[in-house]
């Protein structure tokens, strides 16, 4: 089981358990993580489900494609260093215990 | 495919009778209808149009996904096919209009998508939102002093169209030019349009094709701030990157997509707010809940009911089988009323947890880009009308006549008395 825990817009933590394969944004749509929109479903359409990671983590995912990169740029939360778009993050062991903070808005 | 397969298909549907009952064309008794039939029947097969029509949420949003194997060419096609002198005119007139965002499929949609969406995306919206208050401001401004008004008339039809204008970088369009190429243009591809409509149609076309045409090419002459501009510079010349003519359809297409589609939706939204007036008193009293009661308001009353796909290779939609080439109207509509997502679903509740889960805008690689920007406008539109007529209230008695196209939805007349 991977324990991914995530930040949420009032400060508070929400620890969600994960399994291999699917997208952190599915992971989180379907544990109702607050402040995860994802209205395209995960077609890198939409830009509503950004958040950021810690910076290790952030270091060990590398940098984001070409087409999430551009994409970043467009998200009504202010992209940092380390912002990522949710659906495009495979989860995976070593993830297990990664912290991923939900920006303020995403709409 | 061949016809026979298409034919077993559909002797075998289960659910035969009930595509008869579907009117396709009628939105009055629509919600109805699909209330009653959706626990019965997850697809059903209308021979009135020749679609499969889906009508839970889980398979629309299957069918919407899937691009892989649902295709969205069909989306801008004409439901009845027009007539050769009708396309001859066209291409007489030049109307070299193509398939480049809803209507096409990756990864040709996807190139030219990627580069829309940096024009198009809430960030940028959000630079005019003071200009389209103002724009607001100053259509209430000239029936501030009636008693009455038809809220469509008055700024519902032309307001998302100047928002439109604005992207493209024209200040104070005129709105006898929005009227008449906006008239039949939804009709003669979502409707039945009669030959007379079709003919006058396809002139309007032309036109504002034409001046789509003139737009782009002064834009190269002078760029600005606007997304014209901005596509021609991404381009650089480059066909690859986008084609001239790409750019013209963009152009062109936007127009089409932002207009009635968000008019629609204003006239939806204000009506049921007033057809329920403790829900306007909700939002009178509380402006922070009007972007809830936006998204409730896209849910209940979509101004985009039903969207279309192909089968690109035989499927399975909602277990009925269904051979390549099959033609899915997938019912947004119904999908929002879907009872196994939301609770009480034909209640109308400003304050509903879970609102933005419609699927007003579509879902998949085609979600609406413009839905940020509609989402505004009708914000914008509800902000000032609450604060500036908190006591307003519906002409009583009024008869609502609805577009008559198998997609669109909205009144055509919205008529309210100002101040109560
Ligand atoms: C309430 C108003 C609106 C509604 C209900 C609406 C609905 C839709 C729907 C259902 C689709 C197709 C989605 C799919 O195939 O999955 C779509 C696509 C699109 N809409 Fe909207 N729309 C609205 C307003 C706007 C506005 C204001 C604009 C821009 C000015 C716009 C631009 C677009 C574009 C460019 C696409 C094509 C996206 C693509 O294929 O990649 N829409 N819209």
């Amino acid at each position: 089981m991977i324990a991914l825990k995530f930040i949420l817009t009032d400060g508070s933590q929400k620890v969600v358990e994960a399994t291999e394969g699917h997208s952190l944004m599915e992971v989180a749509i379907a544990q109702a993580v607050p402040g995860i929109i994802a209205e395209c479903g995960g077609s890198m359409a939409c830009v509503t489900c950004l958040v950021r990671f810690d910076p290790f983590m952030a270091e060990r995912l590398g940098a984001p494609d070409h087409m999430e990169d551009e994409m970043l740029d467009f998200a009504a939360a202010e992209r940092t260093e380390n912002s990522r778009l949710s659906c495009q993050i495979k989860v995976c062991s070593w993830k297990h215990g990664a912290t991923i903070t939900v920006p303020a808005t995403q709409i | 495919m061949s016809d026979d397969r298409q034919e077993t298909a559909v002797a075998s549907c289960p659910f035969q009778s009930i595509g008869r009952e579907y009117a396709a064309f009628e939105h009055e008794p629509m919600y109805a209808f699909f209330s009653r039939v959706r626990p019965l029947a997850p697809i059903f097969y209308s021979d009135e149009i020749g679609y499969w029509v889906v009508t839970r949420r889980v398979d629309a949003l299957t069918a919407l996904r899937d691009h892989e194997r649902f295709s969205a060419e069909i989306a801008t096609q004409p439901v009845q096919p027009w007539p050769q002198q009708i396309t001859g005119y066209l291409k007489q007139r030049n109307f070299t209009n193509e398939a480049v965002q809803v209507a096409c499929d990756p990864p040709r949609h996807t190139r030219i998508r990627q580069i829309a969406a940096r024009f198009l995306n809430v960030r940028q919206f959000s630079l005019y939102e003071e200009q389209f208050r103002q724009l607001v401001n100053s259509y209430l401004d000239r029936i501030e002093g009636q008693d009455e008004a038809d809220l469509v008339d008055a700024i519902f039809y032309e307001f998302p169209a100047q928002v439109v204008f604005l992207l493209l970088g024209e200040d104070g369009f005129d709105p006898r030019k929005i009227k008449q190429w906006g008239d039949l243009r939804l009709n003669m591809i979502w409707g039945k349009p009669s030959d007379a409509e079709l003919e006058a149609g396809a002139r309007d076309l032309a036109d504002f094709w034409d001046y789509t045409v003139n737009l782009v090419e002064e834009r190269k002459k002078k760029p600005g701030n606007d997304y014209p501009s901005f596509l021609l510079e991404k381009r650089a010349g480059d066909d690859s990157v986008l084609t001239e003519n790409e750019i013209k359809s963009l152009v062109f297409g936007l127009l089409l997509a932002g207009h009635e589609t968000t008019t629609n939706a204003a006239g939806n939204i204000t009506l049921e707010l007033l057809r329920h007036p403790k829900q306007w008193r909700r939002i009178v009293a509380d402006p922070a809940l009007i972007p809830n009661a936006v998204e409730e308001g896209l849910r209940f009353a979509s101004s985009v009911v039903t969207w279309r796909r192909t089968a690109k290779e035989d499927v399975i939609v909602a277990g009925q089988e269904i051979p390549k080439g099959s033609k899915i109207l997938i019912a947004l509509g119904s999908a929002n009323r879907d009872e196994s997502h939301f609770d009480e679903p034909e209640e109308f509740d400003v304050e509903r947890d879970n609102p933005r889960d419609h699927l007003s805008f579509g879902n998949g690689t085609h979600a609406c880009l413009g839905a940020p920007l509609a989402r505004l406008e009708l914000r914008i539109l509800l902000e000032e009308l609450t604060r500036r007529f908190p006591n307003m209230t519906l002409v009583p008695d009024q008869e609502i006549e609805w577009t008559k196209t198998i997609s669109f939805r909205g009144p055509d007349k919205l008529r309210v008395r100002l101040h109560g």
